[in-house]
């Protein structure tokens, strides 16, 4: 019985392998478009010398590792303790989700907002279920936010992400 | 200046109020940081490099020094009262610290690891005072060469001996060095694997890399395990009726040698490149272990065990910091992290950092000094407190975490474009997690990447294209020869395995 998270662990490396492989190629295809200049540098000290070294040396390291992935194919057990979960990783996409949000509001809403929103639902991703306590996450969600925004803003003067609550307490 | 004079100057750089109080807070967040698992001085150095942008250098680097030197020994509260070590310094301080607890001993159990960690800081950073102003001296004549074989020999240390699997190991070494081809090349001036983006050509900077491996991709693989129920029993130490530090003068004496041992460890596995706190705390346990009259009670509640584990990774940080002042080489993830914070400062590590910035570097041993006592006091006596916060929920401690990275990120050029670069680097560490490639040669091949390719290819220009003075310079020969012994030994590990396997069998 084969199921998804099984052969994930048993192709691991050998994905890995094929991944790096392709990239070490695409890698020293480019080296060999960087611009010299001959006149400047004699070529054995030229800019191309070690992106090519190190493109052939991930070609090399990448062949051994697809190698070594098919011996160990032969041998290995997949034990059910490294299996994933379909829970975890649609946790693990939620939060790079909540990340990405994050960082695409900012520009926009400013640290203030975008921070109390996305702690707000950050926390709430990760909390397990029957610890979730909305109440206290919005206290932890503003109160953290608006104690960086002194420290940072006033405190240390630095520059943060600029919006609406921002503009109107002058910062 | 004599040294008296440096050393002297150098305690009256720290010993302002400022400077005080940076290194309380610097120790109080650093234990935090060392104490609660998943959390490490790599972590705490890197949030806390945005507070420092407006600091005076002396200042930002007492902070900084103050939570290195918290956040390593803070791992001993987690490991002796939760069985779980704080960070991968203090792995063998569980082995023997928790069945101390077990026995009713919790309170002799810390205060031995408190007070052995304590004297393993002090101990290195007085061989540090000593010995980085003399390799500084060497090094200054350094050119080309030997910066070049330094280098290599730094990454083939740290790509072999870092991870179990080697081709893993350097893949990920050459996988930082070609990263760090990305952008303008300094000695030609050409653009490299920009594809014509104007945000590539300075380059990724090296501390979004860092905070984006390090913190943002410790927090999306946290994130897996988050939800899952586990309820941490912590034990709450009783200090009723303890004297001291919780132990005998007796059994303090008893522990000297092996203190002494073990710091000396400590010291050189920190001096090494790629192996820090977290292999030299187990070398000294097995060694203190080994050396025992009776082995067979390690690991069964011998304050011995805490000892040697708690001294040995204390003092890696003193040895840690040899190369990275002397030679601006750093060893592990967390000096790779301070090296950032001194050229954020506009202070380049190296032989000339004693000749310019003197002041900085004796500051920066006196806030070693300082600390470590100041660590001494808080662990010991402010730990309820820290057990307190070891039950913080990481569901709400890490979003807390990202936002800081985000806000330093930020700071790195007042724009998005690190922050995304950030978050990018966190994608990277997160799947170098799940294919078990070790993310530390990646950052040192980053770093120490444009050291070898510069120093290589300046020196032939100076020679015309000939290698020979690269192999005739002692200095830079004697490396290179490790360097190649150290692949060949690691090389021929599996056919020397075989071979002894075959032999048991016949």
């Amino acid at each position: 019985m084969s199921t998804k998270k099984f052969s994930f662990q048993r192709y691991r490396d050998m994905i890995l392998g094929i991944f790096l492989l392709a990239l070490g190629i695409f890698y020293t295809v480019f080296a060999q478009q960087i611009k010299t200049r001959p006149k400047l540098t004699p070529s054995y000290a030229g800019a191309r010398v070690f992106p090519t070294l190190l493109g052939i040396l991930l070609i090399i390291l990448s062949v051994c590792m697809i190698f070594q992935s098919i011996r160990k194919m032969k041998t290995m057990q997949v034990s059910d303790s490294k299996k994933m979960s379909k829970v975890d990783l649609f946790s693990i996409l939620l939060t790079f989700a909540a990340m990405v949000l994050y960082i695409i509001i900012l520009p926009y809403l400013g640290f203030i907002i975008s921070t109390i929103i996305f702690l707000f639902g950050q926390i709430t991703i990760l909390a397990p279920k029957e610890k979730r306590n909305y109440l206290l996450f919005a206290i932890v969600a503003v109160v953290f936010t608006i104690i960086a925004f002194i420290a940072f803003r006033i405190g240390l003067s630095q520059l943060l992400p600029r919006g609406p609550i921002e503009a109107l307490i002058g910062y | 200046m004599s040294v008296g004079s440096l050393i002297a100057g150098g305690f009256g750089t720290v010993l302002t109020p400022t400077g005080i109080f940076l290194m309380f807070v610097g120790v109080a967040v650093g234990i935090v940081f060392g104490a609660l698992p998943g959390l490490s001085a790599t972590m705490a150095i890197a949030l806390f490099l945005p507070v420092t942008y407006a600091m005076a250098s002396s200042d930002a680097m007492t902070l900084l020094m103050a939570l290195f030197i918290g956040a390593i020994s803070g791992g001993l509260i987690s490991a002796i009262l939760l069985r779980i070590p704080g960070t991968p310094s203090s792995v063998a301080t569980c082995f023997d610290g928790h069945p101390l607890v077990a026995k009713g001993q919790a309170a002799k159990a810390l205060g031995v690891g408190v007070v052995f960690s304590f004297l393993g800081t002090i101990f290195s950073t007085v061989l540090l005072m000593f010995l980085a102003p003399q390799i500084a001296k060497v090094a200054i004549n350094f050119g080309p060469y030997e910066f070049f074989s330094i280098a290599v020999f730094s990454l083939t240390m740290i790509a072999t001996l870092s991870s179990g699997n080697m081709v893993k190991g350097i893949t990920a070494g050459v996988l930082g060095f070609m990263f760090s081809t990305i952008g303008t090349d300094a000695i030609e001036s050409t653009q490299r694997f920009t594809f014509g983006s104007t945000n590539l050509k300075s380059g990724f900077d090296m501390l979004a890399v860092m905070v984006g491996l390090f913190a943002v991709g410790e927090i999306i693989a946290a994130a897996e395990t988050s939800h899952h129920k586990n309820e941490e029993v912590v034990t709450q130490p009783s200090m009723k009726g303890i004297k001291g530090f919780g132990f005998t003068m007796k059994e303090f004496t008893s522990q000297l040698w092996n203190a002494l041992r073990s710091g000396l460890i400590g010291m050189g596995i920190g001096i090494l490149p790629g192996i820090g706190g977290g292999t030299s705390n187990m070398l000294a346990y097995t060694v203190a272990k080994n050396s025992d009259k009776h082995p067979e009670e390690f690991g069964k509640g011998r304050i011995d065990g805490v000892v040697a584990s708690e001294t040995a990774n204390n003092a890696t940080i003193g040895g840690a910091m040899v190369p990275l002042l002397t030679l601006g080489i750093p060893g592990d993830t967390t000096t790779a992290m301070l090296l950032g914070a001194l050229t954020l400062h506009n202070l380049n590590p190296g032989p000339l950092l004693f000749e310019t910035q003197a002041s900085v570097v004796y500051g920066i041993f006196a806030a070693m000094l300082i600390s470590s006592v100041i660590m001494l006091f808080m662990e010991f006596f402010g730990l309820r407190v820290f057990v307190k916060l070891l039950s913080i929920p990481k569901y709400i401690l890490l979003p807390c975490i990202f936002v800081l990275c985000v806000i330093g990120a930020y700071n790195l050029k007042n724009n998005m474009s690190q922050v995304i670069a950030c978050i990018m680097f966190g994608v990277i560490g997160f799947a170098f997690k799940k294919f078990e490639i070790p993310s530390t040669p990646f950052i040192l091949g980053f770093i120490l990447g444009p050291l070898a390719e510069q120093n290589y290819r300046r020196g032939l220009m100076r020679t015309n294209g000939s290698f020979v003075p690269f192999l005739t310079s002692p200095i830079s020969a004697v490396f290179l020869g490790i360097a190649l012994f150290v692949i060949l030994l690691a090389a021929t590990k599996p056919l020397r395995q075989k071979r002894k396997a075959q032999k048991q069998a016949s």
